[in-house]
């Protein structure tokens, strides 16, 4: 019965004909859905860090260089494409775009900055309601990130004295 | 009411060693026991009510209870129950009976929570390290609280050499691995042979541990974790999605919406579908036969695209979050789902068809690696490896979850125990996957895919979910805390399980057939290491030292 079977695997394979595909001289064209490398447009972002605070991978930061100015900065070494940040962002200021050919020898080209000129609202100081309690950061203090290192900051010091902070950085205060 | 009646049974046999039970569904059973009496408890349990082992699990529960926490869990799959033993230990110098002798498949387990809680198992015959790195310090001990998640002690030594045990007489030693062509990841297995034929091995694995665990206990948040349990495995990430997912839903008890519940299963059932086409493919590539892995992977690659048009990814889905899922299936989808799913089909009936008579693929299967019915219940096999051996145990009928309760399907048993009716298993079952989601896409009601949370999630429940992945169950447990984060959550992945049959299986074979046995359980070793701090390199018999195989990669790059 071998024959047969041999017979019969043949035969699978010559009804397959070519399958390969001429990747990369033609694209393969992608599903709309695709969640590629995510793209922030700094006009409609209002700066509410909602998306800090629900990545995953910790992959954008978020520092307030004074009351006005908060920069947000998407780092782009470990994101996982998860899409979690255009979910919660209230504004639909973040897009999961159709890139995924991201390899190169520059990090700054995927990275992206926005600086953001903020307004407070002098009522209730924030601006971003979560979709659920899970969405809450528990976080005590100022978002405070090292933008410098690239190191996302659990908790500053400055309301937390003498507990042990976690990959911490020694915040001087005025 | 099986969880009500199997403890009334615990009561009248244990009375007054049962300290608490909780009962928190009609198929959930904690009960807490004396620590002393864990050991007589599991095995009137593991032999007289014959359940099966499913995990064991150390916790650091000082700053809550003030106590360490050990759980070993074993599954009643013909009375649909899950339940757990657990004991709570003195929190210096914490120690329990070991139960290895009575249920060998607790050996890892034991010697992982050794190594990562610092619970002495007392009577464990084999306390070798498994987990941490060899140059780690004893007494530093990652999952306990009060260390740090990416603290490595001042002790740490990387040149530290792992010590291999001594091999029997008349034996020559073969490594094989960390690298080798058939293992796609690290582990080292070190053969002693007698001429051709395998008499044991040794096994030194964990090399790609990774920390998950800590860093899920002490910087994520419950749906940050999704998407990190999803990268435990490149294979069936969307189980440990689910399972994560559904173990904290359960113990918040939390129900999400019937349409995300069909949803999850009909991802799960790509997911099989992609699996056990890749394993086909891939089992056939080991024992040579390249031309069926080709097609097998030809076949596959329909069901990568639908998966990224329904998700927007090939593989790792970002499926769930808590109370429900973040994709919809639209008409448009279903119907191309349905043109998918029948093109599989028409195309994989002939493959099996061929395949299932091929002289040769049999010559080099049947009678290898095999693992009986008793070693599936000792060493606590599952999937399609106890499947083969004719022990009729799925996840899916016996603990349902998702929508499996309201499907119908088969669970394929074939009887050879061997390489080849793990084979025949899961070609088959593809067709049974095939059969769950037609099913599903004719039920799915309409309806919000997502459950509106509006309290934060109780703390200190504990929730338990058996998923099962295409090469077995995958168990996760998890217990919630504070800060919006579990406070101990533990992955039992099938390989952690099925990898410590691997001894029994090659023993007295030919070492030829060393790597198809090894193949057929279909290792995912980065399942198994799921919890690191460091990379280790010492677990490897050492040529170069770290530094120097830095310094010649470094040198290269400049150069």
């Amino acid at each position: 019965m071998s024959i047969l079977s041999k017979l019969g695997e043949t035969l699978v394979c010559l009804k397959a004909g070519r399958v390969t595909l001429p990747y990369p001289a033609e694209a393969k064209p992608l599903p709309e859905k695709f969640r590629g490398r995510p793209i922030f447009d700094a006009t409609k972002c209002i700066g509410c860090a909602g998306c800090a605070n629900n990545c995953p991978a910790r992959e954008i930061l978020v520092y307030d260089v004074c009351q006005e100015i908060r920069i947000l900065k998407y780092l782009g070494r470990h994101c996982a494409y998860c899409g979690r940040c255009a979910d919660v962002c209230p504004e639909k200021a973040i897009t999961m775009s159709q890139e995924f050919e991201n390899g190169t020898n520059q990090i700054g080209d995927i990275q992206q900055r926005l600086e953001l000129f903020m307004s407070t609202c002098q009522r209730c100081g924030r601006c971003f309601k979560e979709p659920s309690v899970l969405e809450q950061l528990k976080m005590k203090g100022y978002r405070f990130d090292d933008l410098e290192n690239e190191r996302w900051i659990f908790r500053s010091q400055a309301t937390l004295k003498g507990e042990p902070a976690v990959d911490d950085l020694k915040i001087e205060l005025d | 009411m099986i969880a009500r009646e199997m403890f009334e049974q615990f009561k009248q046999r244990f009375g007054p060693l049962i300290v608490r039970a909780d009962l928190p569904s009609d198929n959930r059973l904690f009960v807490f026991v004396d620590p002393s009496s864990v050991r007589y408890v599991t095995q009137h349990i593991f032999r007289e009510l014959d359940a099966r082992y499913v995990a064991t699990i150390g916790a650091d529960d000082r700053p809550f209870s003030g106590k360490f926490l050990v759980a070993h869990n074993f599954a009643f799959d013909k009375e649909h129950l899950l339940c757990g033993i657990l004991a709570y230990l003195p929190p210096d110098k914490p120690q329990i009976d070991s139960i290895t002798d009575m249920v060998p498949a607790a050996s890892w387990g034991e010697r992982e929570m050794r190594d990562l809680v610092g619970i002495e198992p007392v009577g464990h015959r084999y306390l070798k390290r498994l987990v941490l790195p060899d140059g780690w310090p004893e007494g530093s001990h990652p999952l306990r609280k009060d260390t740090l998640w990416n603290e490595v002690p001042a002790q740490y030594d990387p040149e530290r050499e792992f010590k291999f045990d001594e091999a029997p007489e008349g034996c020559m030693v073969i490594p094989f691995g960390p690298f080798h062509p058939t293992l796609d990841e690290p582990a080292h297995f070190r053969l002693f042979v007698e001429g051709e034929m395998v008499r044991g091995c040794e096994y030194r694995g964990f090399m790609v541990h990774r920390g998950i665990e800590k860093l899920a206990e002490s910087v994520m948040n419950y749906n940050d974790i999704p998407m990190l349990a999803e990268r435990i495995c490149g294979i069936c990430g969307c189980v440990h999605n689910v399972a994560y997912v559904q173990s904290v839903e359960e113990a918040a008890a939390l129900k999400p919406p019937p349409r995300a519940e069909y949803i999850r299963t009909i991802m799960l059932e790509l997911e099989r579908l992609h699996s056990h086409l890749l394993w086909v493919g891939l089992a056939c590539h080991i024992v040579g036969f390249d031309t069926l892995f080709m097609q097998s992977f030809r076949i596959r690659e329909p069901i990568m695209w639908m998966a990224e048009k329904i998700s927007g990814n090939r593989k790792t889905y970002a499926l769930c979050v808590i109370g429900g899922v973040r994709w919809n299936i639209t008409p448009e989808l279903k119907l191309e789902l349905r043109s998918v799913l029948d093109k599989l089909e028409s195309e994989w009936r002939p493959v099996v068809a061929a395949v299932s008579h091929d002289k040769n693929i049999q010559k080099r299967t049947c009678g290898v690696g095999v693992a009986d019915a008793g070693q599936v219940k000792s060493m606590g096999l599952i999937g399609p490896v106890a499947r083969a051996a004719g022990v009729d145990i799925d996840c899916r009928r016996d603990h349902p979850y998702a929508a499996y309760d309201r499907v119908e399907f088969d669970v394929i048993t074939e009887q050879g125990a061997d390489v080849w009716s793990r084979l025949l298993v899961r070609a088959k079952e593809v067709f049974e996957s095939i059969r769950i989601i037609r099913q599903c896409l004719d039920k799915m009601e309409d309806g919000p895919l997502q459950l509106e949370i509006k309290d934060e999630l109780p703390i200190g429940r504990m929730g338990l979910s058996s998923v099962e992945a295409p090469r077995g169950e995958s168990h996760h447990f998890v217990i919630t805390g504070e800060n919006n984060r579990p406070r101990r959550w533990r992955v039992r992945a099938p390989t952690y399980q099925n990898l410590q049959g691997i001894p029994a299986m090659i023993k007295d074979q030919q070492i030829a057939d060393m790597t198809i046995s090894l193949g057929s359980i279909d290792p995912c070793f980065s399942c198994t290491d799921r919890l690191e701090t460091v990379d280790v390199r010492s677990g490897s018999v050492k040529v170069w030292s770290q530094e120097e195989l830095l310094k010649l990669t470094r040198k290269k790059v400049e150069g």
